[in-house]
């Protein structure tokens, strides 16, 4: 799953991205992103933060829900805009280019299902906080998160496998993109401490890879 | 003990200036600060914020740092790395809206080519004030009421920046010449690293000498030679250091045809090498390789209005603005480095860019898209 980290060399080039991920992941974000999605229910609301050229939205809206993907890619939104038609799904999803510090605008408690795949690595810990408590806020009582992200790992020694793995990519990523991604720390906790209980949690073998069911009380 | 760790942290990030160096981003306070107390910004570029916080010492505010992937302001901020979604994150999760009572929040001028003060005030509410062009300035910006005088806005090339950039090509240079040439030629590690070094320093240090024969308009010289081309001084940099090997040599009484060649061969390569981009280097000059320097920015005098928001942004002091009559004009238009920001921040849309050809970019466009590494915006190849 360390592969992820590439992902930022196709981002800085939104065209390739698709099919690069696709090579990258060998299909298993796929599975990942089915699995997440199940949770949804035909004509609920949803919003996908951080939706990229659209995978996980495309997902959503194949489960008959009408979903909004936020992004600051714009680039990233042409792509996923192209996807959406081609899919002929643009009659139940909305796309928007603006940031997770934007959802100070979303109206509370209007959304039935907030999801993310791949974002939250991407944001500082003040965004993260700062995610977590609009989501709970914008939700409906009994509303869903799913998250799918990098994580680090909780013992020692997968930390160090998982750092021996990546390093190289990080530095190869660095190179080319200027940029690394990072991995979410603590997420449970985070999740948790913006007052969401904790449904399930699945963590792949070296414990680097979460997807995260997580309710509004 | 402060003073030399940022010394030391100084002269490493120096070294490797050609690399981003992130640092946490968030809010920083300086002092004691209240509600009243000023706001401001800077990117996460490690160098960046060391330098504003010795620059903020003793003055109660606060700091917002903001993600621009480890990049300088004018880098990020030209290339797409430094947006409004940066400076609005910063605002909204930092925390500093409950913290104080105003909303003015004091950005670096060089952020002007990619962060839209009227989009920030929308999605907001924050006025984006746009405060001097180097850190140190920004104790007397605070003592002229957070107003800038010309100087503050300019960016220049003094002799410590000279050095700088001079570092910051050697070393890594250097450090490779000396990699390459370990398996096969050891014994001259130590002469070729001074080598890129006295080079790069004699190029950088003698820039005023030269400087005003560097015309970014004129056509490059086949595409190897760069600005060498277009400078010519470096070959004089050049000549002039052969002939004092030869005389170094002579004197020294082993002079040998070979040797001559050999350096003058391994020293032209070096020029070459640091001046691949010299002018890209200088904040004065734009890069001979991108073809932004061949835009000129065109004023429609129908629709400005004498605002002067350019003249706040323009850091080469091309405008001046007339209020009584509501008009800017360009009298120093000849000094413009096509840095987009005066563009970027015109409220009317009374300024844009036009090519060679007479095509015009419209300020849209250069606001959406940014310049890549090898300058150029993205708009052809995505225009489909
Ligand atoms: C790795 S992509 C994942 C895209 C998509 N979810 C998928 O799985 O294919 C992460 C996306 O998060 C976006 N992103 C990063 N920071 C963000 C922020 N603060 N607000 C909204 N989106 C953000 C990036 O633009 C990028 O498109
Ligand atoms: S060009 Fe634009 S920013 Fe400059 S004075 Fe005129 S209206 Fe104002
Ligand atoms: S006039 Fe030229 S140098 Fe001045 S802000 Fe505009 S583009 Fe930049």
């Amino acid at each position: 799953m360390s592969t992820y980290i590439l992902m930022k060399i196709l981002e800085s080039t939104p065209s390739r991205y698709d099919s690069g991920i696709r090579i990258l992941t060998l299909g298993r974000l796929d599975r990942v992103y089915n699995r997440l999605t199940s949770h949804i229910k035909r004509g609920q609301r949803v919003l996908d933060l951080g939706c990229g050229t659209g995978a996980l939205t495309l997902y959503a809206a194949q489960k008959d829900a009408k979903v909004k993907g936020i992004d600051i890619n714009s680039q990233m939104l042409e792509i996923a805009k192209k996807r959406i038609s081609e899919a002929n799904l643009s009659h139940r999803i909305d796309l928007y280019e603006m940031g997770v510090a934007e959802l100070g605008s979303e109206e509370s408690e209007s959304y039935d299902v907030v999801m993310s795949g791949l974002c939250f690595s991407e944001l500082s810990e003040d965004e993260i906080i700062y995610t977590l408590r609009e989501a709970k806020r914008i939700l409906k009582p009994r509303g869903l998160v799913l998250i799918a992200d990098e994580v680090t790992p909780k013992s020692l020694s997968k930390r160090l496998i998982n750092w021996l793995i990546k390093f190289p990519l990080v530095i190869f990523t660095h190179l080319i993109t200027q940029t690394t991604t990072n991995t979410v720390k603590n997420l449970p906790e985070k999740i948790n401490k913006a007052g969401f209980l904790i449904d399930s949690i699945k963590l792949n073998k070296i414990e680097n890879f979460i997807e995260l069911v997580g309710k509004k009380p | 003990m402060n003073l030399i760790k940022y010394f030391v942290l100084n002269t490493i990030e120096t070294l490797l200036r050609v690399f981003p160096f992130p640092c946490k981003t968030g809010l920083i306070k300086m002092g004691n600060p209240g509600t009243n107390s000023p706001v401001f910004l800077t990117c996460n570029y490690h160098l960046a914020v060391e330098r504003v916080k010795r620059a903020l010492k003793g003055i109660d505010c606060y700091l917002l740092v903001a993600n621009s992937r480890g990049i300088n302001v004018w880098c990020a901020a030209t290339g797409g790395l430094f947006t409004n979604h940066d400076i609005i994150s910063v605002l909204k999760t930092s925390g500093i809206e409950g913290l104080v009572d105003h909303r003015k929040v004091i950005l670096p001028q060089l952020a002007a080519t990619g962060i839209e003060a009227r989009t920030i005030k929308k999605k907001t509410g924050w006025n984006v004030i746009w405060g001097p062009v180097y850190a140190k300035d920004i104790p007397a910006f605070i003592k002229n009421k957070f107003k800038k005088t010309p100087k503050m806005r300019g960016v220049e090339f003094p002799w410590m920046q000279r050095t700088e950039m001079a570092v910051a090509w050697a070393f890594p240079i250097s450090i490779i010449a000396a990699i390459a040439v370990i398996p096969f030629w050891p014994e001259t590690i130590f002469l070729l690293i001074l080598l890129v070094w006295g080079l790069a320093c004699l190029i950088f240090l003698a820039f005023p000498i030269y400087s005003h024969r560097l015309n970014s308009e004129r056509k490059r010289i086949g595409f190897i030679f760069f600005d060498f081309g277009r400078g010519g001084f470096n070959l004089f940099i050049w000549i002039f250091f052969i002939l004092a090997l030869i005389l170094y040599s002579i004197l020294a009484g082993d002079f040998t045809w070979g040797s001559i060649l050999r350096w003058g061969f391994i020293s032209l390569i070096a020029i070459l090498i640091i001046s691949l981009d010299l002018m890209g280097s200088t904040p004065t000059y734009k890069s001979g390789l991108h073809e932004d320097r061949l835009l000129k920015v065109i004023l429609d005098e129908t629709k400005c209005n004498g605002a002067g928001f350019c003249d706040q942004v323009c850091p080469r002091d091309c405008y001046r603005v007339n209020r009584k009559e509501q008009i800017a004009t360009m009298p120093r238009v000849g000094r413009c480095v096509q840095c987009g920001a005066c563009i970027v921040q015109c409220p009317f849309n009374a300024l844009y860019f036009m090519n060679p050809k007479g095509e015009i970019i419209p300020p849209e466009t250069i606001r959406k898209f940014k310049l890549n590494l090898i300058g150029k915006r993205l708009t052809q190849t995505e225009g489909k």
